[in-house]
């Protein structure tokens, strides 16, 4: 017994070494924004700005359309989530709570998209948005985001609803509440933790996405964040202090989430997963 | 009189079923089928998707058959599956395990930082690391030849010979907090009591890992395990922000080839073949996998 209570000499060094290794990298990124251009091709390296300044920052902003791809991933983002959030919640509900023939077939289809190559449906998406004119528009983006996130979304949320007691239910049954209310006023109420982690991993999916918005969008100033800066490092004129500053200006959202939504989060995408 | 009770109730039941599910049926049928049907119908044309469209029957699946070159993009998505989610693996049972240790200090401060990677999107990790590995003034490269590990500055990713495994490191990097999280949460629903049967039964680490915590985690690990490895055989940013398929085509996976084959080459209906060819490969694994899980239980 006396062993147990031992400091883990062994385990405290790897875990502090799993965390530079995590941490080498993003501290990189950081100061090399810092720097200006002609300090990151020093050779070897300063490990810590000589000159703070913020003309990565700046040129980023003025020079490039950043202000542009960055509204234009979060109209997309957020209206996505916010759809695909209705849609996945209704359908979590259903699923969880009802009986009803194709159940079954309905959850294991749900599952079955997963295996799909997103990348075969590409070409297909670019030819459909085009013939509707939607190619190049927020709204096209929309969709396919939408497509992309309703199904594991949709598994998320009935398990989530799995996790709530049925009981509650059929006690605000008997107060005379209809399905709709009991959906309203007893459901949504206690899903929303598993609510707010299921959007949050929609969004984290979205703001990342990359490969469709890069063929879907066709001009500068419909690009998202993603797009605008994979193809800002192909220019000539841009510098990786600059390059470094763009990534940590992408990577905002992502980082509030992880500031102040972790705990939230990670509960809440585990809840389901686990308790199965 | 009963009989027709619960029958009344079950086509209420069903109406209600449906009424909730329709809108996702509605989005799984117009915004996935759709799309994958019109798919797999313009793998048989010959298209540039305006206004030609010559069918042209099995011909694109005849030749990805015969024709080697698509194999080649085949074996090195397999390779970056693999390691990819075997290091993941690793990482994620290793840090796992570490951080619901009975004594480790600041668990929650170090649960937070091995998560980090994964809340930077794709594109700005591959940027980074492309950084990183910069030949002359990257970070990489500094570190070995300070600990005189290489003599010379090596061009990580341009060079065919150590490409492929500089992007496996980056999406190992970039992966491994999702299994970790999933595993930290399965552990946690691990018995005490267990372990300490084990302890007293003079099990040591390895063998308590081997026949408490394994079992334990089991199911968590195998399903996280087929996602990921799902995730990996599609996935497209990482390595394109970072070598875009190359040198040459060192690290061109299917995903990458399918795009050159669309965007690069306007070959739209032979890019098609290629897709469908991937999604047939992942039914069968999926298949097999099932099939191999029945057995097991």
């Amino acid at each position: 017994m006396g062993q147990r209570k031992k400091f883990p000499v062994a385990g405290f060094i790897l875990v502090i070494l799993g965390c530079l290794m995590v941490l080498v990298p993003v501290y990189w990124m950081i100061i090399t924004s810092f720097k200006p251009a002609p300090e990151t091709f020093r050779n070897p390296p300063t490990l810590w700005p000589e000159s703070f300044t913020l003309d990565a920052y700046r040129k980023v902003i003025t020079d490039y359309s950043f202000g542009d791809f960055f509204g234009n991933s979060v109209i997309v983002v957020v209206g996505s989530t916010l759809l695909t959030i209705l849609v996945a919640t209704m359908a979590g509900f259903g699923a969880s709570r009802f009986r009803f023939k194709g159940k079954g077939a309905f959850l294991g289809f749900v599952l079955v998209t997963q295996m799909f190559p997103s990348v075969i449906m590409l070409i297909p998406y670019f030819r459909i948005l085009k013939l509707y004119g939607l190619i190049n528009t927020h709204l096209g983006l929309i969709i396919v985001y939408i497509s992309f996130q309703v199904p594991l979304c949709t598994w998320l949320m009935y398990s989530y609803f799995e996790t709530i007691p049925k009981d509650l239910d059929s006690a605000a049954a008997i107060d005379g509440l209809n399905n709709w209310g009991i959906f309203r006023k007893i459901a949504l109420p206690l899903s929303l933790p598993g609510i707010a982690s299921t959007s949050i991993y929609a969004f984290i999916n979205s703001w990342n996405e990359f490969q469709f918005a890069m063929v879907l969008t066709t001009t500068e100033d419909m690009k998202t964040v993603s797009v605008g800066i994979g193809q800002m490092i192909d220019d000539t004129m841009i510098n990786w202090n600059d390059m470094m500053a763009a990534s940590i200006l992408a990577s905002i959202p992502l980082i509030l989430v992880f500031l102040f939504c972790q705990n939230l989060f990670f509960e809440g995408l585990t809840a389901g997963g686990v308790k199965q | 009189m009963k009989g027709m009770i619960k029958h009344k109730g079950d086509l209420h039941q069903n109406r209600l079923g449906y009424a909730f599910t329709s809108p996702a049926f509605f989005v799984l049928v117009l915004m996935v089928v759709y799309p994958l049907i019109y798919g797999i119908v313009i793998s048989f044309f010959d298209t540039n998707l305006v206004n030609k469209f010559d069918f042209v029957g099995l011909k694109y699946y005849k030749r990805l058959i015969v024709d080697g070159t698509f194999y080649a993009s085949l074996g090195r998505t397999v390779v970056f599956t693999f390691f990819t989610v075997l290091g993941r693996a690793v990482l994620a049972i290793l840090f796992a395990n570490l951080l619901v240790m009975k004594n480790m200090p600041c668990k929650t401060l170090f649960r937070s930082i091995l998560v980090l990677p994964w809340f930077f999107p794709d594109v700005v990790v591959g940027i980074l690391w492309k950084w990183l590995y910069n030949a002359n003034y990257g970070l990489f490269n500094f570190i070995l030849r300070s600990l005189g590990l290489i003599d010379a500055p090596v061009e990580w990713l341009s060079n065919s010979s150590t490409a492929m495994w500089a992007v496996i490191m980056v999406a190992i990097w970039k992966g491994f907090p999702f299994m970790m999280v999933m595993l930290l949460a399965a552990l946690q629903t691990i018995s005490k009591d267990l372990y300490e049967a084990a302890e007293l039964d003079g099990c040591g680490i390895f063998q308590r890992f081997l026949h408490v915590t394994l079992p334990g985690i089991m199911p968590v690990l195998s399903t996280t395990l087929m996602l990921e490895v799902m995730w990996c055989f599609k996935h497209f940013t990482l390595i394109w922000n970072l070598t875009k398929g190359g040198p040459v085509d060192a690290t061109q996976v299917v995903s990458i080839d399918i795009y050159n084959t669309a965007f690069q080459y306007m070959r739209f209906g032979e890019s098609s073949t290629r897709a469908v060819f991937v999604f047939v490969i992942i039914i069968v694994l999926t298949v097999l996998q099932k099939k191999m899980k029945r057995k097991e239980d």
